[in-house]
């Protein structure tokens, strides 16, 4: 069977992949572009997966689709969906699908994201524990929601936090169960975190910090489950939020550099020619923190989908971005920028307070620059504070400024 | 779409005349500032506005100001043209 042939062939039809396919059909109108996505839906919003609005069926679900079919046909991109890529081999620029099929690419982009971490628990596939990473995931979260009286969501961070929500909203009692002294340890500090602590109570949840579970009760549907104090919760839904991994077992043999996700340099370029990646598979050297990650977030990966895009189309373009994450619930805006890590030499200029309930964290480095920084009801913030990371801004001399929440950060920016 | 908030644009040369942001679907992804951080900001709601009190929906050209909307993972910006025709999201 002779291959199919692409020019540009993308693995991935999220936000990265979709994206870059994009860019690619805007500057060659006339080359072959294909996107191979293991889901058999066209290109949706993850993002809104975790939306209490999506769930509860405030927003129209065809919200969801961010393309529609004809999107795909009068751009000539084509998308061969359902099928997982099982192994490259760059002797002959193939991919292999797990239909057999063989697609052959000149530039591939390797676009293929994570999945939800699995709970690591015997028992763990019962019925009624739920993950929130992808469509047909979430479908069945909807369905557990319904039946449902009682939950527990597991971890801190994102997912669990907008999903308490949800399930508060739809009338469940919820217990957030988390190992963890406090939420978002250690990329939050205490107080902030008690922030959102707070909201999360004041919305009805009841946190167990430091607490764990060890073992699931129910047949093939889970009723409860006992932590290692011994205490039992009994629960008919279980959301687990323990954060991401990526399959990347089908690329162990093909020589590609694989760390915790596909290690690219800040042209977005693996070790092997004309091979790429983007998005939430991407550990790539990140030119704002100096220093190589992985971040799994929507607007990174769209914006790396554009930079991987242009590249395989010959420029040279590196992709430079200060990463954020935003969530909402509870009352609570919240964000990240940069690197939020504190290091020994890290000094932090506070701009708000816990007490008003509008608290910023401004975390400036050795260098006297802002690297990081931590908004919970701030969020008006961000947008000036990045552009102070970017442009290497030195802090000595305004911090009181930085710390006023009456001074206008916009008037530190370059002009 | 009760709480929408309407900008003119009234760029030269631009086909588009209106941008409106529903504010009910922003969620402050902040997408929208990633591609073009000239014409868009969060408030201290944590929604997407333009900047410079609507001064920025000029900022930039069309297919910027496209691209932006584009990005939307809750498809949050719609735009029109002159006529009053949406544009976007189609």
């Amino acid at each position: 069977m002779q291959p199919e042939k692409y020019k540009y062939l993308i693995i991935g039809g999220g936000v990265a992949g979709t994206t870059a396919a994009e860019t690619l059909r805007q500057n060659d109108k006339k080359s072959r572009i294909g996107i191979v996505s293991d889901e058999p839906h066209l290109f949706y919003s993850r993002i809104m997966l975790s939306k209490p609005n999506f769930f509860l069926g405030k927003i129209p679900f065809d919200q969801i689709w961010l393309r529609k079919a004809e999107w795909y046909e009068k751009n000539k991109i084509e998308l061969v969906s359902g099928n997982l890529a099982t192994k490259l081999d760059t002797s002959t620029k193939t991919i292999t699908l797990s239909n057999s099929q063989i697609l052959q690419y000149e530039k591939l982009l390797l676009a293929t994201g994570g999945e939800a971490r699995s709970w690591p628990l015997p028992g763990a596939l019962k019925a009624g524990i739920c993950y929130v990473r992808d469509l047909d995931q979430a479908k069945e979260l909807i369905e557990n929601v319904k039946t449902a009286k009682q939950a527990i969501a597991i971890g801190s961070g994102f997912v669990s936090f907008e999903m308490c929500e949800m399930m508060r909203m739809a009338g469940l009692d919820v217990t957030l169960i988390m190992r963890e002294p406090y939420f978002w340890y250690p990329l939050l500090d205490e107080e902030s975190a008690k922030m959102i602590e707070k909201g999360l109570e004041d919305g009805g949840v009841k946190i167990l910090s430091q607490s764990e579970v060890i073992e699931i009760k129910g047949e093939n549907k889970i009723e409860g489950v006992t932590l290692k104090n011994g205490n039992q919760i009994p629960c008919q839904l279980a959301l687990i939020g323990i954060g991401l991994v990526c399959n990347l077992d089908w690329l162990k043999n093909a020589g590609v550099e694989i760390n915790k996700g596909i290690v690219a340099n800040e042209y977005l370029e693996t070790n092997l020619p004309d091979v790429y990646t983007a998005g939430d598979v991407a550990e790539f050297n990140d030119l704002v923190l100096g220093e190589n990650v992985q971040l799994g977030n929507w607007v990174n990966a769209q914006m790396q989908g554009r930079t991987a895009g242009t590249n395989m189309q010959g420029e040279h373009k590196p992709f430079r971005m200060v990463s954020f994450y935003t969530a909402i619930g509870f009352g609570l805006n919240i964000a990240m920028s940069g690197d939020v890590r504190l290091k020994p030499n890290s000094k932090v200029i506070k701009r708000g307070s816990p007490e008003i309930n509008s608290f910023a964290r401004i975390i400036v480095d050795e260098k006297d620059e802002i690297i990081g920084a931590t908004f919970i009801n701030r969020t008006q913030d961000m947008s000036p504070i990045n552009k102070l990371i970017e442009s290497n801004f030195k802090v000595s001399g305004h911090e009181s400024e930085l710390s006023d929440i009456n001074f206008d950060l916009k008037q530190l920016l370059p002009k | 779409m009760a709480n929408v908030k309407e900008y003119a644009r009234n760029k030269e040369g631009s086909n588009i005349g209106k941008i409106v942001v529903d504010r009910d679907l922003c969620i402050g992804a902040a997408s929208c500032l990633a591609v073009s951080g000239e014409t868009w900001e969060l408030d201290n709601e944590n929604k997407a506005v333009i900047t410079g009190a609507g001064a920025g929906a000029n900022a930039v050209d069309d297919a910027t100001l496209l691209m932006s909307a584009e990005s939307c993972p809750t498809k949050a910006i719609l735009l029109f043209d002159k006529e009053g025709k949406q544009v976007f999201p189609k």
